[in-house]
């Protein structure tokens, strides 16, 4: 199966590595900017496409790694060119853009992904088992952590390009808590800011369910330079569950700290099992097989509902009941 | 593939069962034990056919074996199963003397089977990392390795293994073999000297060692330490850990080979804190080598030798301990 990368930034680069490491060969990669491009494919060893609809005739299976704002156009065009979509998340800027991808997708026949990578750690999926086994019992309160420091990239930091960091990043742990618990009945969050210039941004947001559960999710680009914290919490009536990054590794390297910092914020991928290789394997396998994904297409939309929910709540100080 | 379970005395042998179910194309044909106690409730607890004796087991003909009785009870199960040509996997300690350990070799050697030592942590990717990034010279010369494999005592799972007719010894036969090990295989090098405490401070009601801290000189001049003590209590949330620190002059490595666990707390649980690892089990991995080694007829990553070097590491602490001198382990004999 020939997959073709599309952006060659920091998340194209992640995927190459996993794709390689999977034993993914004949990579190509597609970048609108050349120089960019051409970097991308001598370092990891991908064919180099100036000309995206030449790429689309080459390969079977397309990911989409390029900023959000770009996601609709480039998935469009490779359905219509009859290619499945691997697609970053988060899907797309808007529920009508979500929408129409999705719709794009069923008429062309092919089959989208969205890369919900999240569901893909080790930790997320044993606590998710525990959960749907009943062992906690009913859940009462779950807390859910996601805060790094703001990626260099400028797009990031402009909501009409990439959502905000709502839509960008806390976008995992709402999937997530939808996964936990389904969706919520309301939400109410606060956002706080740094300066202009420092691009600080940090969201607090309370997920409330007709049950009476609560989910409590923070999210951030509000740390220095290289650090980046996650940690789940989940309260039942006969159980809890606490993990945190914080935790020790099975390997810690301590070497001097003379390294740039890196250009954006990635959750660590363990050396026993990397994340991004469970999620490229299980998506290239379920389009060779046609078997369902593990998220799908549907799942991506409202989990992008939601986090848009969250920052309209956030923007207007009020709460927002969702569906 | 044909693999049957010798003895069901060391705990390991229920998790290596899941381990071979789990590999296509293996078939776990049953397990021997003398214990019909033990017979009965594992042949039911995992569905497996139970030979009284070990004869019997041997007498279907696998073409491997699991050894994971007693420590002093390996050499006769080697025995059985080279004379019957099963290749082996056998528990580590691989012996409790040094005579047996000898034994054993020369009866895989006569009947052309292959043994590998049962030593999973070689399999952990923190350690494998560990070893390439000391190996490449990431770390720059290596200074000093402080190493502590704890545990709770495991006389609370099965009572021989604080008993020294059957067991060689308590804590310090039990985990002293596992870092020994991975400090010859990342530095490439034998253990020069042992000097070591040992003592029973944890437990009146055995008559072995509950507690060892040992000093070694590797070869290649590294000042490395293992802490095999059984010092966890029994409501610590996990078994034990083992880690590693490896300090050298341009970086230190930090291993805690079994960290990445959810912490859990259950109310109807015995254990009403626990670790729980989302790590894959390094043994998983370490079955599978086995299994694709007697597959491929090539001789295991972990042979006979790695199982004796590192048990006489052990044995060269009781010495150590006993005389109050350093003792070069490859002088026992």
């Amino acid at each position: 199966m020939r997959v073709g990368i599309v952006g060659a930034g920091t998340m194209g680069r992640v995927h190459a590595a996993a794709y390689r490491r999977i034993g993914v060969e004949g990579l190509a990669a597609y970048d609108v900017d050349p120089v960019k491009l051409a970097d991308f494919a001598s370092e990891e060893g991908a064919e180099p496409f100036t000309d995206y609809p030449k790429m689309l005739a080459e390969v079977d299976v397309v990911d989409v790694c390029a900023p959000t704002f770009a996601h609709q156009q480039l998935a469009e065009q490779a359905f219509a060119a009859g290619r499945d979509v691997i697609l970053e998340k988060p899907l797309a800027l808007s529920v009508a853009q979500g929408e129409q991808i999705l719709r794009a997708a069923r008429e062309s026949g092919r089959r989208l992904f969205v890369a919900m990578v999240v569901r893909f750690f080790p930790q997320y999926r044993r606590a998710r088992e525990l959960v749907s086994r009943g062992e906690l019992g009913r859940i009462g309160v779950v807390r859910l952590k996601r805060v790094s420091f703001p990626p260099a990239a400028a797009w990031f930091r402009d909501p009409a390009k990439s959502g905000g960091m709502p839509v960008d990043l806390m976008i995992h742990d709402l999937d997530y808590a939808r996964w936990l618990l389904g969706g919520p009945r309301r939400v109410f969050a606060r956002m706080s800011r740094g300066d202009r210039a420092s691009a600080l941004e940090h969201v607090q947001a309370t997920l409330a369910y007709d049950d009476g559960a609560m989910v409590f999710v923070e999210g951030g680009w509000a740390y220095p330079p290289g650090y980046f914290r996650t940690s789940l919490d989940i309260a039942g009536d006969k159980g809890l569950i606490e993990w945190s990054s914080d935790q020790p590794v099975p390997l810690d390297t301590l070497l001097p700290k003379d390294a740039p910092p890196p250009k954006l914020g990635l959750p660590m991928a363990g050396l026993e099992e990397n994340p991004y290789e469970t999620e490229l394997r299980h998506a290239l396998s379920a389009f060779d097989s046609g078997e369902p994904f593990a998220v799908a297409p549907q799942e991506a939309l409202e989990a992008l509902r939601l986090a848009i929910a969250v920052r309209e709540s956030a923007l207007s100080e009020s709460v927002v009941e969702v569906a | 593939m044909r693999i049957g379970i010798m003895s069901f005395a060391h705990l390991h042998a229920e998790g290596y069962v899941q381990n071979l179910r789990r590999i296509p194309g293996v078939e776990v044909i049953g397990f021997s034990d003398t214990d019909s106690e033990r017979g009965r409730r594992f042949s039911q607890a995992y569905g497996l056919r139970w030979f009284w004796t070990h004869e019997d087991l041997l007498a279907e003909r696998p073409d491997a074996v699991i050894v994971t009785s007693e420590n002093a009870r390996h050499r006769e199960l080697v025995e059985l199963a080279a004379q019957a040509g099963a290749h082996v996997l056998c528990e580590k300690p691989i012996a409790t003397t040094v005579e047996d350990a000898l034994a054993m070799k020369a009866v895989v050697e006569e009947a052309g089977v292959r043994f590998m030592t049962a030593f999973p942590m070689r399999f952990s990717p923190a350690l494998q990392t560990a070893r390439e990034m000391v190996q490449s010279g990431e770390l720059g010369s290596v200074l000093a390795v402080v190493g502590v494999n704890h545990s709770e005592n495991p006389k609370h799972h099965r009572a021989w293994f604080a008993q020294k007719d059957l067991a060689g010894g308590g804590a310090v036969i039990d985990h002293t073999v596992h870092l020994a090990d991975l400090y010859r295989w990342i530095f490439d090098c034998e253990v020069a000297d042992v000097y070591a405490e040992v003592s029973n401070p944890f437990d009146p009601e055995v008559d072995t060692d509950t507690a060892g801290v040992l000093q070694l000189r590797l070869q290649n001049g590294v000042a490395a330490s293992i802490d095999a003590s059984w010092s966890r209590p029994a409501e610590y949330p996990r078994w034990g850990h083992l880690k590693m620190e490896i300090l050298g002059e341009k970086g230190a490595l930090l291993v805690d080979a079994f960290a990445g666990h959810l912490n859990v707390w259950r109310k109807t649980a015995g254990r009403s804190y626990e670790w729980l690892g989302y790590h894959p089990d390094p043994n998983q991995a370490m079955i599978r080598a086995f299994v694709k080694s007697v597959a491929a007829k090539k001789e295991p990553s972990v042979t006979w030798r790695d199982g004796f070097e590192a048990m006489r590491v052990a044995l060269a602490a009781y010495v150590s301990a006993s005389e109050k001198r350093r003792v070069d382990p490859t002088m026992l004999r």
